[in-house]
């Protein structure tokens, strides 16, 4: 079903289902959105021709009608029994949970890496990207200081320790996604254009590396090593999980500095160490992955095309823009 | 100041074109002897711009790292008769370079940090591409993995003072006073694993083993040095913790360099012996800074100069006898005098000066050095006094194991001098001797201002 332009009628509900939720002046309209959401969705992932995408469609939509349903009893708890405006209260925490449920945050996550592993790379895309904004500026309204903070930890220490032994290369950049949403979860705990800022930057390097393997049809760690890669393709690839991981002088460094100036104005030291560290054995199992395409070498014939597929220019000019833009958002403030 | 950056910038073009690779090693040469005309002045920051900056040990650190990119450059010649990837080789090579340059250069203590960073990426790429062994993949690890462990706490501290002080200037940051423990600790931890000290020091053994000549060349000439740089740029604001809490790190260093003075006479390999060497000479470096008196401050500087320009030529001279032989085994690279006499003088001078013997520079150093810790305690008396024996010791070790006594007997044949060979050598033993001569001469001045 690639190319068929039914789909285009459900992508178009599902970025209006976002827009519905996140500016909607009742949490009705916010639960509305939110269902509108996984219904377009659905048809976007499913093909009845594959078993293991009926499968995995089937599983996405139980898990998000199970956090849509808490979500909205939830709001009607909230409605009856508060007369108040106060966050920061056990009710918080209930509604703050099945918002968490729905993006794939520890410690309600199980469901997340399974079904990452059923969907394309295109459909990986949306799922990292597109579906957490609405549940994350929900968030944002009405949230619990204290279980967000436990929740981010949570969120950091299993996208880190759960990547370790994964060989998928859809797991691991599942994994990554999730010690993400600890980085994104306190931006939008501090103000909503930090969210957007880190999101917007998370979204471009996530997209780099989806389009790479999706041009390049890997899936796995073995397909690192066994494919004709280019040199520079690999360059790409070892540029844009430096980025990911956050080293500098790479774009990625950025967003995750300005979430460390946040953290340390509002005295979160402890929390800080805990960001940093968990950074470290993410980079660790980034680092395995671009030694598996650098240093296997590969076999050399001469009548193989050294694989540049269609649209394969743009991956040249994305890792020049990892490079360089450090530099070049300098030039932003003149 | 801009215009050696935009020189080197404008050279990565170079490096991709076709024949240009002797072009490109000219090219540094010449960079170097325009930067060393700058005006130079001993007691304040000289060439501030906008955004750079240099003082006395800028300039002296900045020199040192031009120097050393240019004759890793000339030592690679094999990999460009060997056509392994050469263009990307000199290109990783002019972005160390760049990212050096900028990391001693500017005047932010972010910037700093971030090219403090952004430089461990072409060392990796270094050590991981050219290295010649399979241990190379668990020495990246290391490598990167110590770094990062010690200079994240760096960026929290660096982001701590600037929400406190509002300010990241480095000239600035004298002016005030951060005394907090734990501020101590997460700004001074990142130098001491890269200088390193002694407990922290893994990685380098390993790191500088499995790289490649100029991996080596970069990693001891000038990556150790960054930590040394750091730490006197830090310090300044955290006087009173240091008169507090110093004495830890120098006695973890010194007592740390005794022991690694006597591994290096356990060790087999060269080049191995050449690592930890670096290790005992930088944990007098960093004795010498923590003591925080002037004589320490200069003979440190003195000795991390000295020690780049010695530890790069060493390993160079073990990579000469590594191409010719194929080991690094101390067994099978004894007797060398028999086959290259001529050898034999650029390693007596060079180990010579690592055992600082005079009139080398490692003396002035060491002299500095030991004066400045046994004025803040009689009792590291003890301690200097062994770990220079030591190194006296394991230098002519390895000099007298290299070249006297009988020669290994499976030696079949193989080809004595490559002229370029002596171009590394000469360039390097003139400069030393230069800077030998060069500062003797300063100290004879300093003393006579007093």
């Amino acid at each position: 079903m690639n190319n068929n332009s039914n789909k285009m009628f459900f992508l178009f509900i599902l970025f209006f289902s976002t827009l519905i939720s996140i500016s909607s002046n009742s949490w009705f309209g916010c639960w509305i959105g939110l269902e509108i959401n996984l219904l377009s969705f659905i048809p976007l992932i499913s093909n009845s021709k594959n078993l293991l995408s009926v499968e995995t469609s089937l599983k996405y939509f139980l898990t998000q009608s199970l956090a849509s349903i808490n979500f909205l009893f939830m709001i009607l708890i909230k409605f009856s029994l508060l007369k108040n405006f106060n966050m920061n209260n056990i009710i918080s925490i209930m509604m703050n949970s099945s918002l968490l449920m729905k993006m794939g945050s520890a410690p309600f996550h199980f469901w997340f890496p399974n079904i990452v592993e059923g969907l394309s790379w295109m459909n990986n895309f949306m799922l990292m990207t597109w579906q957490k904004i609405s549940p994350m500026i929900l968030l944002s309204y009405y949230f619990n200081k204290n279980f967000l903070i436990f929740m981010i930890i949570t969120n950091l220490i299993i996208g880190s320790l759960g990547g370790l032994n994964q060989t998928s290369l859809r797991k691991l950049l599942a994994f990554s996604s999730i010690n993400n949403l600890g980085w994104m979860i306190f931006s939008i705990m501090i103000s909503e254009n930090l969210w957007l800022f880190y999101f917007l930057i998370y979204s471009m390097m996530i997209s780099m590396m989806i389009s790479l393997f999706f041009l390049m049809n890997m899936y796995f760690m073995n397909q690192l090593f066994i494919n004709n890669m280019n040199f520079f393709i690999k360059l790409n690839l070892l540029i844009n999980f430096l980025s990911l991981g956050g080293l500098p002088p790479f774009m990625g460094f950025m967003p995750k500095w300005i979430i460390i100036n946040f953290l340390l104005i509002n005295k979160f030291y402890f929390l800080t160490f805990i960001f940093m560290m968990t950074s470290l054995i993410i980079i660790y199992y980034y680092i395995r992955i671009i030694y598996s395409s650098f240093m296997f070498n590969y076999f050399k014939m001469k009548w193989v095309n050294l694989l540049m597929k269609n649209n394969m220019s743009l991956i040249n000019l994305s890792s020049f823009i990892s490079i360089s833009s450090m530099i070049l958002s300098t030039f932003i403030f003149m | 100041m801009m215009k050696f950056l935009f020189m080197m910038i404008f050279m990565i073009p170079l490096c991709f074109m076709k024949n240009m690779f002797w072009l490109v090693q000219m090219m540094l040469f010449f960079m170097m002897f325009l930067f060393m005309n700058l005006n130079l002045n001993i007691m304040c920051f000289f060439n501030m711009s906008y955004m750079f900056y240099c003082d006395i040990i800028s300039f002296g650190l900045i020199l040192l790292s031009i120097w050393i990119c240019s004759l890793m450059i000339m030592a690679s010649e094999s990999l460009f008769k060997l056509n392994f990837y050469f263009n990307f080789f000199l290109f990783n090579v002019i972005f160390l370079l760049i990212m050096l340059y900028l990391t001693f250069s500017v005047l932010n203590l972010l910037l700093f940090y971030f090219f403090f960073e952004a430089s461990l990426i072409p060392t990796l790429l270094l050590i991981i591409g050219w290295g010649y062994q399979p241990e190379r993949i668990q020495a990246g690890m290391y490598l990167l993995f110590y770094t990062l462990f010690g200079s994240l706490p760096l960026l929290m501290g660096i982001v701590y003072i600037f929400n406190d002080l509002n300010t990241m200037t480095i000239y600035f940051l004298k002016f005030f006073n951060m005394n907090m423990y734990l501020l101590y600790i997460s700004m001074i931890f990142a130098f001491l694993v890269k200088m390193p000290m002694y407990f922290v020091h893994l990685w380098l053994p390993k790191a500088h083993v499995e790289a490649p000549v100029s991996g080596s060349m970069i990693l001891a000439g000038i990556m150790l040095k960054l930590g040394g740089y750091g730490l006197l740029r830090v310090m300044i604001f955290l006087q009173e913790v240091n008169l507090k809490l110093n004495y830890i790190w120098i006695i973890i260093s010194l007592v740390g360099g005794l022991f690694i003075s006597m591994k290096c006479f356990c060790q087999v390999d060269m080049k191995s012996l050449i690592a930890y060497s670096s290790v005992a000479h930088m944990s007098m470096v960093i004795g010498g800074i923590m003591v925080m008196n002037y004589w320490g401050f200069i003979g440190s500087y003195i000795l991390m100069i000295s020690h780049g320009l010695c530890s790069s030529g060493m390993f160079c001279l073990a990579n000469i006898n590594y191409e010719r032989l194929h080991s690094r085994s101390l067994y099978i690279n004894s007797g060398m005098m028999n086959f290259m006499p001529s050898m034999s003088l650029w390693w007596f001078l060079l180990l010579s000066s690592n055992m600082a013997a005079p009139p080398s520079l490692n003396l002035l150093g060491e002299i500095s050095l030991i004066n400045s810790l046994v004025s803040w305690s009689n009792i590291s008396m003890i301690l200097l006094m062994m770990i220079s024996f030591f190194s006296a010791g394991y230098s002519l070790y390895l000099y007298s194991y290299i070249q006297h006594g009988k020669y290994f007997q499976g030696l079949y044949s193989f080809y004595v001098w490559f002229i370029s060979w002596v171009f590394i050598i000469i360039f390097a033993l003139i400069s030393f001797k230069y800077d030998n001569f060069k500062g003797w001469f300063y100290f004879y001045l300093i003393l006579n201002k007093k």
